[in-house]
């Protein structure tokens, strides 16, 4: 069990490598902040060093006011019973990063989600295509700049509903005044 | 019909073909395809296709207001929705420092078990149904309704209770709710002796699940296999345990393991976890009546909620694996990314793909249901 | 755990098991619906007395099912914060999470217990429901997921304001109310449900929403720029308005009402003046249009007009009789409601912008009103209601029996009176109020000791007077008694005054809700008194308008009488404030505004005839 103190072989590659900021943020959860060059190294010590074999998860987070998109790799250890957060920042203009799949294979799944709803490239990943969205043309939906709401209110028609009382209410000087749409912000 | 981007291969070896499972609910719960190429009975390859339930959840959230989320995060999955509830909770919380009553906890915990019960009565009866033997899913579907009842006295919903919000739940227990639930569980346990008779013990079953999907535990978790799929393959982890969120440390309870790693075993970790939720929640009830208080930290108003910028990652055991709630804020009314990592974009996916190479055609539908996926926890 | 034996594949005689089935109760689902739980989400109730048409579901609702319909015969009242509008449900959207329910400030809307709909597609139409008390298909079916105290996501309590205690105030003229700090005043802000009911009540429609949004967001500046959209009296209505936003709140329907006057006074105090002052000039043109206007009282009506015209570049000049502007509310409100400070930083602001005030200039006496309409292109009269009226009772000419008003600005003007040891008010509204804490304060500097009795007509829960006023100074020591009637000053022997009789009050009003009050003369109280002081209501003084004038206008009433737009019936003359709609700070704003606009659409329209000619 990792407790309040660090791990002594997290220490140890974290010490290994440059550029690594790594904060404790409760006794399982640990944030390392890392360049983009030096993460793959730093996974393959994790993994090979540290027991970290369990991808849980790539989280892609676009910070379209930074240009950067932030890309987070959840690694958990069955054996210390820890996870680490590796988080690290691309440029967001082609975007273009590094496949982890040779080291974990779940990232085959992450990797390919991440390039259909971000548009970041995975060099060496196996399926860099199309896959929940195989009939979609537009833009990556998940990027800040695609305002999916504007895009249904373009496309589709709301229910023009008419029932008698609206009728009633309008011949009565009524009718609908404030559509939900007017309040959505 | 073919869906128009199915594009067959066009000159086929002659004796090879191709299958299209799918994508109306293919044997699991949910609308997910799964494309096969065979020779005779064997599978040489076999291929995922989501995106039949795509709804966009994770945009969706991002233009919603932290409470209106809520609403929201149970659909991603239908027959385990308590967990997503509060794994979303559980991050939002984490976000704000808000920290959740005690009585909130325990029912929390409640809900999270029975949800459970519910998932895996549910998958039991269609994990039965894919061998040919339909009276279990009756059964499972039947004995489900009860903790359907039980859900829609607590939370006045049936499927979707929205019950947990960050903060706690959203109202107390009703009264006489507590010997309500003593009684279903009595039922249901009482039933076990059944479910064995019929499905586990009967030799139908134990004869077209064994050695059927074997995934040994190097293999699953190279392939990111979580939850009882993973504890199949005998390795003892639970993130109820190992990484214990909301009062599952304070609570005795066995995690169920068997060894084989084959359909049968992930089948048999299932029915053993009936029993487990079983004593959980007999301890919940035990527990409960001394905990009194709140059930709700104060939170804002939900017009006016910014929640403080920042990053959280939400992990629970749902009844199908890992789900972790990747939350993030930039101080907004509103969250500025959610990621859902559902345990079934693994198993749904390359999991399914690898392990049903080899088998023969009659066991793909088994192998798919004995994985429980979820295909919404997919597509999102 | 012990493992299940999946090898025993057990006797022969299995199958006989089954028999067992035949003794147990069979699983039966009944057709038709069953009865729904006492918490179902099912369809809405909403409950048509009890709705505001505020529209705070609309905002909750996370799939924009809700619509706000206008419903014609239904109640509208702005000034009671209702609104003719109820929610209709888009059953095709609506997912029944019941957030409406749980965020309704008046817990109006709740879930019912049915829950089937069933229509063919011809019928789409019934998809959309107006619901009322009696559900979606006129069936009685019990109310399911309904609000409750735990389950309320609306803040009813309001963060308290923080003030002096009665001992430390009791003998001083500072200000009472300290003011919220930033967090207290993200807090009170962050209660707001943006439904817009304070604006519509509000007389000059202030956009406290908007400004109480920027608050909770943290940008008091933005929220003074959104004040001075509407009054340029902000410091002044931060502290003393009557704030018809708060009696029209939403959250009031159940709670304490947001704050919205101290949190104008927040951003206002967290705002330095001069970047105020850079506020306030926004917007301004950057001409002259060499129109003249004159402005008659230098009082929130006058100088809010000033403020707008001169910001339309007309040449406005101010004519004060007094040595300070600010009007009633320096001359009228004592100084620990009404800091003179702050006052003097809203009069700056507007000078600042290039309105000329001529300080102890009176009407009538210093200049005519002929001069007035010679020199100016469009003249306002908004002169106040300095005079006080009087009950006319025995004795109430002497001369111990003073006005308010006359009391109240001698204070202000640090002018020299005697200070009774003891008197009497009568009235029960703020003013009556104001003069018994001041001259309580101003006994307890003399004597050490406060008394002071008022004596109002009204019983206490009908009192004019604010309920903070009545209770503040009850703890300042000044004895307060309700339904009594004045019926004589008492005198001594050698003709000083020493009293105040008064018969308990049985009704003030008669059936056809006249004034007419009605006395018990056999409950006759003797309230001892040096002075005795009418607080009962005030009039204008228009002595100044000469009588050619006053001869040639049109009268309502003893009042002036205007159009919509404060003009009289004399092209060039409008009138504005106290004088023409009775005291109200926030009014008179509003009155300012209207006659600016009126008096620019005026001086514009003259301006193109002569381009024309």
């Amino acid at each position: 069990m990792m407790d309040q103190e660090l791990d002594r072989t997290l220490v140890s590659i974290f010490n290994e490598m440059e550029k690594v900021d790594y904060q404790q943020k409760s006794p399982r959860r640990l944030r390392v902040d890392v360049a983009p060059e030096a993460l793959p190294g730093l996974l393959e010590l994790l993994k090979g060093k540290a027991s970290y074999v369990h991808l849980s998860a790539i989280s892609c987070v676009d910070w379209i006011e930074e240009e950067e998109f932030e890309l987070v790799y959840h690694v958990w250890s069955y054996e210390v019973n820890s996870l680490v957060s590796a988080h690290t920042r691309i440029p967001r203009e082609g975007a273009c990063y590094l496949s982890v799949y040779d080291l974990y294979k779940p990232a085959g799944f992450f990797e390919r989600d991440i390039y259909e709803m971000y548009g970041v490239y995975f060099e060496g990943s196996p399926h860099m295509e199309k896959f929940i969205l195989t009939e979609w043309n537009g833009p990556p939906p998940m990027l800040k700049d695609f305002d999916a709401e504007a895009y249904v209110q373009d496309t589709f028609n709301w229910q023009d509903y008419q029932p008698d009382w609206l009728k009633d209410l309008e011949e009565a000087g009524g009718g609908v005044e404030i559509r939900p749409e007017d309040v959505r912000r | 019909m073919r869906p128009e981007n199915y594009q067959a291969k066009s000159h086929p070896p002659s004796n090879e073909y191709e299958l299209f499972i799918g994508p109306n609910h293919p044997g699991i719960e949910g609308n997910y395809a799964f494309k096969l190429r065979l020779h005779g009975d064997t599978v040489i390859e076999g291929k995922a296709d989501a995106g039949y339930l795509h709804r966009g959840f994770e945009k969706l959230m991002e233009g919603r207001l932290w409470i209106q989320n809520i609403a929201l995060v149970p659909r991603i999955c239908v027959p385990d929705p308590v967990p997503m509830e509060v794994a979303y909770s559980l991050a939002v919380e984490e976000l704000c420092g808000l920290e959740v009553p005690e009585r909130a906890q325990w029912i929390r915990v409640m809900q999270l078990e029975l949800s459970r019960l519910a998932s895996h009565l549910f998958t039991f009866g269609g994990h039965a149904a894919t061998t040919g033997m339909y009276t279990p899913s009756y059964w499972g579907v039947a004995d489900r309704d009860l903790i359907l009842d039980l859900f829609e006295e607590l939370s006045g919903g049936r499927v979707y209770h929205i019950f947990n919000i960050p903060g706690g739940i959203r109202r107390d227990i009703p009264e006489g709710f507590l010997e309500r639930v003593s009684s279903t569980l009595d039922y249901i346990e009482s039933r076990l002796p059944d479910y064995d008779n019929l499905l586990f013990t009967n030799q139908v079953f134990v004869t077209r699940a064994k050695d059927v999907g074997i995934l040994n535990q190097e293999q699953a978790l190279e392939w990111g296999v979580t939850g009882p799929n993973l504890r199949a393959t005998g390795l003892t982890f639970d993130v109820r345990r190992d990484d214990p969120y909301l009062v599952y440390d304070q609570l005795e309870f066995e995690v169920a393991i068997e060894s084989a790693g084959d359909a049968w075993a992930r089948a048999m970790v299932r029915r053993k976890e009936l029993l487990e939720s079983i004593k959980i929640i007999r301890q919940v009830l035990a527990r409960l009546p001394d905990i009194q208080g709140p059930v709700r930290a104060p939170i804002p108003n939900p017009l006016a909620w910014n929640v403080p910028a920042g990053e959280a990652y939400a992990r629970v055991e749902s009844s199908k694996g890992e789900l972790a709630y990747y939350v993030v804020s930039n101080g907004g009314d509103k969250p500025y990314r959610v990621h859902v990592r559902g345990p079934s974009s693994m198993h749904a996916v390359q999991v399914l793909e690898w392990l049903s190479v080899g088998a023969r055609i009659e066991d793909v539908a088994q192998i798919m249901f004995s994985l429980d996926a979820c295909p919404p926890e997919v597509d999102r | 755990m012990a493992d299940i034996s999946y090898k025993d594949k057990g006797s022969i005689l299995n199958p006989l098991k089954n028999l067992q089935f035949f003794g147990r109760k069979p699983v039966t689902e009944p057709l038709g619906p069953r009865p729904a739980s006492k918490n179902y989400r099912g369809f809405h109730l909403n409950d048509w007395d009890a709705c505001i048409g505020c529209g705070t579901c609309q905002k909750v609702c996370d799939n924009a099912a809700i619509s706000m319909v206008r419903v014609p015969n239904a109640i509208e009242d702005p000034v009671k914060g209702i609104r003719p509008l109820r929610p209709a449900i888009d059953y095709g959207r609506c997912c029944w999470c019941a957030l409406c329910v749980d965020v309704c400030p008046t817990a109006a809307i709740s879930l019912s217990r049915e829950y089937v709909h069933v229509c063919t597609e011809d019928q789409i139409d019934s998809y959309f429901m107006l619901p009322d008390a009696s559900g979606m298909h006129g069936k009685p079916f019990a109310e399911g997921w309904a609000k409750t105290e735990t389950t309320d996501l609306i803040d009813l309590e309001r963060q308290e304001m923080p003030e002096m205690a009665p001992e430390s105030r009791s003998d001083n003229f500072d200000e009472i109310v300290a003011g919220y700090d930033d967090q207290q005043a993200l807090l009170e802000a962050s209660r707001c449900v943006q439904c817009g009911m304070c604006h519509d009540a509000c007389p000059t429609h202030m956009d406290a929403p908007e400004y109480i949004r920027a608050i909770w967001e943290g940008r008091a500046e933005d929220a003074v720029r959104w004040m001075y959209q509407s009054n340029p009296f902000s410091h002044v209505c931060g502290r003393v308005c009557t704030h018809r936003c708060e009696t029209a709140c939403s959250i009031g329907s159940r709670g304490t009402p947001i704050a919205i006057r101290w949190l104008k006074r927040y951003a206002m105090d967290k705002i330095d003046h001069e970047q105020v002052k850079a506020i306030a000039a926004e917007g301004k043109v950057d001409y002259l249009t060499g129109k003249r206007v004159a402005i008659i009282g230098a009082g929130p009506a006058g100088l809010t007009a000033a403020y707008d015209l001169v910001k339309k570049g007309h040449q406005v000049e101010v004519f004060e009789g007094l040595d300070k502007a600010g009007g009633m509310t320096r001359f009228g409100i004592p100084e620990y409601r009404m800091p003179y400070d702050k006052l003097d930083q809203d009069v700056d602001v507007i000078t600042s912008l290039g309105v000329k005030i001529h300080y102890n200039c009176r009407i009538g006496q210093d200049r005519s009103m002929d001069e007035l309409q010679n020199k100016f292109d469009a003249v306002v009269l908004a002169i106040g209601l300095q005079k006080g009226r009087s009950t006319r009772i025995p004795g109430s000419d002497h001369a111990q029996v003073r006005a308010a008003v006359d009391l109240l600005r001698m204070i202000t003007l640090g002018e020299k009176f005697e200070i009774p040891k003891s008197a009497v008010v009568i009235g029960g509204g703020n003013v009556a109020m104001d003069i018994a804490r001041s001259m309580a304060r101003l006994q307890r500097q003399e004597y050490g000791e406060v008394r002071m009795t008022v004596t109002a007509l009204e019983p206490r829960d009908q009192f004019l007077a604010d309920p903070e006023e009545v209770k503040e100074a009850l703890e300042e020591g000044v004895v307060i008694l309700d339904s009594r009637g004045p019926q004589a000053c008492t005198l001594d022997e050698e003709g000083r005054l020493n009293g105040l009789c008064t018969w308990r009050v049985l009704s003030i009003f008669d059936e056809n809700h006249r004034f007419s009050p009605s006395y018990d003369d056999t409950d006759e109280q003797i309230h001892e008194g040096e002075i005795v002081i009418e607080a009962i209501g005030q009039m204008a003084d228009i002595g100044l308008l000469g009588e050619d004038l006053t001869e040639a206008l049109e009268w309502n009433r003893g009042r002036l009488q205007v159009d919509e737009n404060g003009r009289t019936s004399e092209a060039w003359l409008w009138s504005a404030g106290d004088c023409v709609n009775g005291p109200d700070v926030v009014h008179a704003v509003a009155d300012g505004h209207r006659v600016a606009a009126s008096i620019d659409a005026y001086l514009g329209s003259q301006e193109s005839v002569e381009a024309g000619a």
